[in-house]
């Protein structure tokens, strides 16, 4: 048998040598306990080389952790999970971008225990998996063709090459000088996103999506694009006139593997019953949503949906029936939004649509234009007529200083509003609703 | 001979004078120091720093410190200097502020790195802040 004392050692060092930081912390984010590899992760991004309050140490890098949890309404609970806090940048090709994980656990009114670890390593195994895959997509596809283009810094066309014509059908005058907007539908991409990608591209040293583009004959087909920075290495140029960056773009037909692209993106990102992008996909595109904000300062709209009355529905017909209804609102949404907007499924009959690079005018449009859209429909589901309405609630930020919790809140007290005004309605936020209660 | 308790930790000849200590001495010191060869393993382990981390001198003494005794030190701060100093040949004696997780509590110390070409044992050396 040990004695306590010798017990108490071994705890100790079990602590100590835990290989993963683990601190608590007071509401107020003071450090209470924290072990070793805590203090190995943390020092060297603590501003002052103290360790008295977690959320000074995450100030420079991560500042939303404070408003974090004191936004965290529940008495206890995960606050945040493995979030993603980006230390450095890196430089492409010779040091790794250093990212750290942060599991926030609220214990209490009083205490909160965090869960820090490196994830430098994974994040890259995950790019390179990213980058495997676009090799392998190339190599296993049986590949028929690919163009290629290159664009200038700001996403114009700077010459033609036979490929692009085989592929996608454009004529040398109708692509060169022209945004590589031209390749993709309507709705698909934003002046900005275009641009996203870009620089994406700069930081990464490639920057790859899956999705719908157009032919010159209007017809659509499933590409993956890969754009990559050309870096001119002409030794010959001198160095203080340096030349603008211009970028490689190669779009492959992958209509025949988007099946196979598509289930593997529905395992983990979709909502099982609706198909829409689930509650953490939703998370995971705002919080790049909000990095490109903070970068190129637009407008960001939030709208929150909830199926009025939706527990008379499933009281009256059965859950199946509720179901059913809920997906033929993925249906509308589907159809009313573009497809660069991410429509989510957050909540039980609660939706959430981000809609990028919109106003506040420009969300309200559309919101209403589902909402009429519901109103009109008569869903004949197992022989029985149902209809049924939805309530909105919509608001806009400019620039990231918000924060998503904030946008998240001000659109909830609209779509609270909106119920509030009798349903079958859309409004918007406004300040003074600040004052009124939450709505649950 | 100065008697060891009396010894102040910002003394400039310090590192020769813990290489001189016998092991009594260096337990009557009134900070913590940790000796450690080339590969890192721990050799020295006085009784300051002993009390103050919670561990025995059986525990730690034989382990690699930077992996499985000072896990916290493994970085560019601490383990990093050690190994450039190494690598370069060059005598290392620098003073570091530093937060230590003493017993899972946030210390703030001063640590001392020595490394010279010509010991085998590099030491770090612990003083807590008042």
């Amino acid at each position: 048998m040990l004695s306590i004392e010798e017990d108490y050692e071994a705890l100790i060092q079990f602590l100590y040598l835990a290989p993963v930081g683990l601190a608590q912390t007071g509401s107020d984010g003071e450090i209470v306990m924290i072990n070793p590899i805590s203090a190995q992760l943390l020092l060297p991004i603590s501003r002052d080389g103290n360790l008295t309050n977690l959320f000074d140490v995450f100030e420079p890098i991560a500042p939303e952790l404070r408003h974090l949890c004191s936004a965290f309404t529940g008495s206890h609970g995960m606050i945040c999970d493995a979030l993603r806090i980006q230390i450095t940048a890196g430089m492409p090709g010779k040091s790794d971008p250093q990212v750290l994980s942060l599991s926030l656990l609220k214990l209490d009114e009083q205490r909160l225990m965090a869960v820090i670890g490196d994830v430098t390593l994974q994040v890259k195994r995950e790019r390179q998996l990213r980058q495997n895959d676009a090799w392998f997509n190339a190599i296993l596809t049986g590949i028929s063709d690919y163009a290629l283009v290159r664009l200038d810094k700001t996403g114009i066309v700077e010459d033609w090459n036979a490929s692009i014509g085989r592929v996608t059908g454009f004529t040398r005058e109708s692509l060169v000088g022209n945004s590589y907007s031209l390749f993709f539908p309507t709705g698909a991409t934003t002046t900005e996103s275009l641009q996203d990608r870009l620089v994406e591209a700069d930081a990464n040293g490639w920057s790859l999506a899956d999705g719908e583009q157009i032919r010159s004959d209007g017809t659509v087909y499933w590409a993956s694009t890969m754009i990559s920075p050309l870096r001119l290495q002409d030794s010959a140029a001198p160095d203080d006139a340096p030349q603008d960056p211009s970028y490689c773009l190669i779009i492959r037909d992958i209509t025949d593997k988007r099946e196979a692209s598509e289930n593997h993106r529905r395992a983990t990102a979709c909502d099982h019953l609706t198909g829409l992008a689930n509650r953490h996909a939703f998370f995971d595109a705002a919080a790049m949503e909000l990095e490109r904000m903070r970068r190129v300062p637009r407008p960001l709209s939030l709208i929150l949906f909830d199926a009025d009355h939706f527990k008379k529905i499933n009281d009256q017909y059965g859950h199946p029936t509720g179901d059913a209804v809920l997906r033929e609102l993925a249906v509308a949404m589907t159809a009313t939004f573009r497809q660069i907007d991410v429509v989510a499924r957050v909540g039980g009959e609660e939706f959430a649509i981000l809609l990028p690079s919109t106003d506040l005018s420009g969300a309200m449009l559309v919101a209403e234009r589902l909402r009429e859209l519901v109103a009109s429909q008569v869903l004949m589901i197992d022989g029985v007529e149902i209809k049924y309405t939805v309530s909105g609630g919509v608001a806009t930020m400019h620039d990231n200083a918000l924060g998503l919790d904030v946008l998240m809140k001000r659109a909830d007290q609209a779509l609270y509003a909106a119920k509030g005004r009798g349903r079958n309605c859309i409004e918007s936020w406004c300040a003074e609703a600040d004052t009124k209660g939450p709505r649950r | 001979m100065n008697n060891a308790s009396s010894i102040q930790f910002d003394r400039p000849d310090l590192g020769a004078c813990i290489e001189a200590f016998t092991e009594a001495e260096l337990d009557e010191l009134a900070f913590g120091v940790i000796g450690f060869n080339s590969d890192t393993t721990v050799t020295l382990y006085n009784t300051f720093e002993s009390k103050y981390a919670g561990l025995s001198r059986e525990r730690v003494v034989g382990n690699p410190l930077f992996t499985t005794v000072a896990p916290c030190m493994n970085n560019f701060m601490v383990a990093h200097r050690f190994e450039e100093a190494a690598a370069h040949g060059t005598t290392l004696d620098e003073t570091i502020d530093y937060v230590l997780t003493l017993r899972m509590r946030p210390i703030k110390v001063k640590l001392r790195l020595f490394a010279g070409p010509g010991s085998s044992t590099r030491y770090v050396l612990v003083l807590r802040s008042l």
